[in-house]
Formats: C-alpha cells, structure tokens, sequence
C-alpha cells in the first residue's frame, strides 16, 4: 500500500523529486494540508511561511531544468522557532516585550535553503528551548500528553508528517527526547560537527543543532548537508565531512555494544526497559557483541550539568533580568533564568572539571567498545500538567526523570541518536539512544540503521 | 542578640553578590526553587577533582580562525 506524500520519508521521496515523476509543489501542498487539517489539536508549528509554495515552485522549475541539487530538493522541512530564518519571524518561544531577533538565516537554514530545501514553517520551542514541556503542543500519539522538549514543536509535527524533517536544538537532550516519544529519529551530532551560528544560544557549551527525521537515512541526508565547518560558531571544528549515507546498510557483526548498567538501568519504567533490552540483544543476535560496564562518576552529573546551564543562560539573559523582562517569562523558564544567579564560579569551574573526568572516563569505555545503547528517556510522554511521574516504583519528577541519560552526552559533547524501539502499554512510542566517539557519526549511524531495517516502528503512524 | 536573619544590611548584601534586586517574596521563590539543583551540586562540591583541568581551555588563537578551516 502507498503511504500518502506526508507519511513518507526523504528516502523514497528524493528519487521521485528527482525524476520528476512527484513535484515539489504537490509534496509541499501535502504538508500544508495537513497542518490545515490537524495542527488546531497539535499547535506544533507557530508560524507557516507564506512563501512555502513559492520555494516549491522554483525548486520544481530548477529540477526540470536539470538542476537537482541533492536528496533534500523540494523537501518541506521544519524550523525550530530557536533558529533565525530571513523570511520567517523568530521567537524562541518568548512574548515577553523588547525581545526580538534579526530576519537573516541561521547556518542550518541557510544551507537547507541551499540544498533545495522547503522551509516550510516554524515549529514551537519551549521558551529559550529552556524546559521539556513545549506548550502548548500536544503529542500526536496522545493528545493529553506532552511531546517533550523543547524541540517538542518539531517532534509533533514530524510524527504527525506535517513536514518531512525538522530541525532541533539539543542543550541537554531537546533533540533526542522529543524524537523518544513521537517515535521519530533525533540526531545530536557530536559538539562541534553542526554549526550553531544563528541558533538563539541557551548554553554555549551545551548547545547542539541538528535534524529530526522519519528515518535513519534521513538522518544520514539531513546531516550530509547540515555538518560542516563554519567560522561563525567558536565551537565549529573543521573535522572531515563523510557522506553519511555509506554508514547505511553495513552490518554490525563484529561491533562491540557497550551498555552502562548503572545509570542509564537503575531506574526506568518496565515496558522502557523491556523494549531497550530486547533492542541490545537484536543486535547482539546480528553479530555484534555486549560489553557492560559501569560508571560511577555518572552519579555527580545531574549537578554538573545544572551549574553550566543555568550559569550560561543566566548570563545570556543578564540584560533581560537587569531590564525587569523576566516577568514576563513563562514561570517555569523565569525561575530557571534568575536562579543561575545562585551557581557561583567555583560551582561553575567544578562542573567544568567534572566534564573532563566524564569525557576521559567514555574514552577509556571506547577503547573496547564501539557505540553505548541505553533508552533515550526512563519514561514514554507523561501527562499534560503532571509534574510527577513513577519510575521504578517510586515517584520522580518529571524534570529528573526524563532527560537523565541524554544530557551526559551534551557534557561529553560527544554524537548520540534516538531511534524508535517501540511502544509501551499505553501505546506510547519508546526510544533507543546509541553514542559514539567523537566525529564518529558514521558508526551511530551504521547501528542505528542495522537496527531500525529489522524493524518496522518507523512505518507505525498516530491516528489522528 | 543579632543573628543574621535580623541584619539590617542582609537584603543589600544579597542584591551586590546576585547582581539583581529581587523582592523579599521573588528571593524566596528562587531560593526554593533552587533547594533540589543544591543538592546536586552539593554533591559535585563533594568530589575530588584537584588534578582535573577544567573542559575549558583558553585558546588565543580563536579570533584568528578564517572560514574554510584553520
């Protein structure tokens, strides 16, 4: 059976652009539909650009003209409202008066746009991509419940195929935890690879951009033309740029998993559990072979991580408190701006030498193994409201909870994916999150791939 | 006898080390809001890590970096 335009990936949607036989117009007029359709109970996009079918128009005549430029030609992606785009207003999620950003384009944009991309529109971001709500959006597989965050806005609207990627911003998981319960694929390529010029910054060190996808592949495209070095961003490093769709379809006999049994095991929900154990041992079934391990400096991260970002953000905010603009704040964010006050310097510079230990303590885990499995989040989407939820038998808040095995790798700066690995009772779609050395994307990839083909989560949709 | 809760001067003090005039009540909030990530960092305070240079590291020669690589 043919999925419709929307529910299809740039995997089978770029040959057809290119031969012509599917016009950038009808797959753009597809996605614009459905937002129509079904983004009134979602709310995942706060702006939609007006030109999105002029973009698809000229792509089309480009492409008749034998101008293809690559997979993402004529491809509608989404915009998390944290990146600046030059004819899309930006936000970052804020109403707050005396705030506002330039209309230029954001490196990211930019070289989508160059690729041939369709900006399609701008998906909504927890405020200052602070927090792991994104109200108001709504999850698609459950109305009631939260897409996580901040890239939330991007998550719901790519599950729900409003568009056919979408970009996110990660400072402590924002990419990987939305992509974990909207049963999408959320890359954060490792810190360095994708340039952050143009994102609104939350915390400098922390902070990654990078694509949420339907698939691997996409993943693979997506950052074919998203990594790079670029001058703009301090962070940016000139690292050689692979075509990271060869890292697909290779098998993984003979890698080596390695899985953290503290941390990222002590405490998740069952069906979590259940679903991230039966993934290492399909993979372990392929030919790969398990190697736990066990670290315990991962048990003084929760403070490290903390002092930075919210040290970094309140120093980003600084002119806004100084102004008496943090009122205006959702509340949850303004408390988290003003409090980084109350991080002292020696709190800060400890964080940062925890952080070194930490990357040195994952090095010495690469020297015998390949990649790291874990869940992406202990928890599937929470409720609406719930600021508590249980995990292994005992409440925990939700703030706690759900990005404890994702930020280790915004310390660690170093490539994590979430793929799909599937639902739990509730219906309630489950991540995988797999890491890897530095600039070795290929290698997550390459996993991440094996394991989603032998697999059909990705072809499950919501019912909307 | 005067303890620190009823120093005259304790307000003024906080507002110069915080860098912002917070009222009573909004000091109060932010304090409890704070309480749970304490206990974190309290945590890291606790760790050894005297041999450990921080992940940050100066380096003179970033303004020198021109597109295309370094």
């Amino acid at each position: 059976m043919t999925r419709p335009l929307w529910a299809q990936p740039i995997e089978t949607l770029a040959p057809k652009l290119r031969t012509g036989s599917l016009s950038p117009v009808a797959l753009t007029q597809a996605c614009l539909e459905r937002i129509e359709q079904v983004d009134s109970r979602l709310q995942s996009f706060i702006h939609v650009s007006s030109a999105a079918l002029e973009q698809a128009h000229h792509a089309e005549q480009e492409i008749k003209a034998g101008g293809w430029r690559g997979p993402l030609h004529g491809i509608p992606v989404g915009v998390k409202d944290n990146y600046l785009t030059r004819d899309m207003p930006t936000t970052a999620g804020t109403t707050a008066p005396g705030i506002s950003f330039p209309l230029r384009d954001s490196a990211a944009a930019g070289r989508l746009r160059n690729a041939g991309a369709i900006l399609i529109g701008k998906t909504r971001s927890h405020e200052f991509a602070w927090g792991n709500v994104t109200p108001p959006v709504r999850n698609p597989w459950d109305l009631t419940r939260v897409p996580s965050g901040s890239s939330g806005g991007s998550g719901a609207a790519l599950a729900a195929g409003l568009c056919t990627a979408a970009l996110g911003s990660d400072t402590g998981g924002s990419i990987r935890m939305p992509a974990s319960v909207t049963n999408t694929v959320g890359l954060k390529a490792t810190f360095g690879r994708v340039s952050r010029d143009g994102v609104v910054p939350h915390s400098w060190s922390l902070d990654h951009a990078g694509p949420l996808t339907r698939t691997v592949a996409d993943a693979a495209h997506m950052l074919n033309v998203l990594a790079g070095y670029d001058a703009a961003d301090p962070a940016c490093q000139a690292q050689p740029t692979p075509d990271y769709t060869k890292a697909l379809g290779k098998p993984v006999k003979g890698l080596r998993l390695g899985v953290c049994r503290n941390h990222f095991f002590e405490r998740n929900q069952e069906d979590v559990e259940r679903a991230v154990e039966q993934a290492i041992g399909d993979l372990a079934a392929q030919g790969a072979s398990v190697h736990e391990f066990r670290l315990p400096i991962l048990e003084y991260g929760l403070g490290a991580i903390f002092a930075i970002e919210l040290a970094s953000s309140t120093a980003y905010h600084d002119v806004s408190i100084r102004a008496g603009r943090t009122p205006h704040f959702q509340p949850d964010v303004r408390s988290l701006v003003e409090i980084g006050r109350f991080v002292t310097g020696a709190d800060y510079l400890k964080a940062e030498q925890y952080r070194a230990a930490l990357m040195e303590d994952f090095r010495k885990v690469f020297e015998t193994t390949d990649v790291v499995l874990g869940p992406t989040t202990p928890i599937t989407a929470w409720k609406i409201g719930e600021w508590t939820v249980e995990v292994g038998g005992r409440q925990e808040s939700v703030l706690a909870a759900s990005w404890r095995f994702t930020y280790p790798y915004n310390l660690t700066g170093l490539p994590a994916i979430s793929v799909p690995c599937g639902f739990d009772r509730q219906g309630l779609p489950i991540g995988l999150q797999i890491a890897a050395r530095p600039f070795d994307e290929m290698t997550l990839l390459r996993v991440a791939h094996a394991y989603e083909r032998a697999h059909e989560w990705k072809d499950r949709f919501p019912d909307l | 006898m005067n303890g620190p809760d009823l120093d005259p001067d304790r307000d003024v003090l906080y507002r110069d080390i915080l860098g912002i005039d917070f009222t009573p009540e909004r000091l109060g909030e932010n304090l409890a809001a704070f309480r749970d990530i304490l206990v974190e960092i309290e945590k890291l305070r606790r760790l050894d890590l005297t041999d450990v240079h921080p992940a940050i590291i100066f380096e003179p020669t970033a303004p020198y970096r021109r597109e295309g690589g370094e």
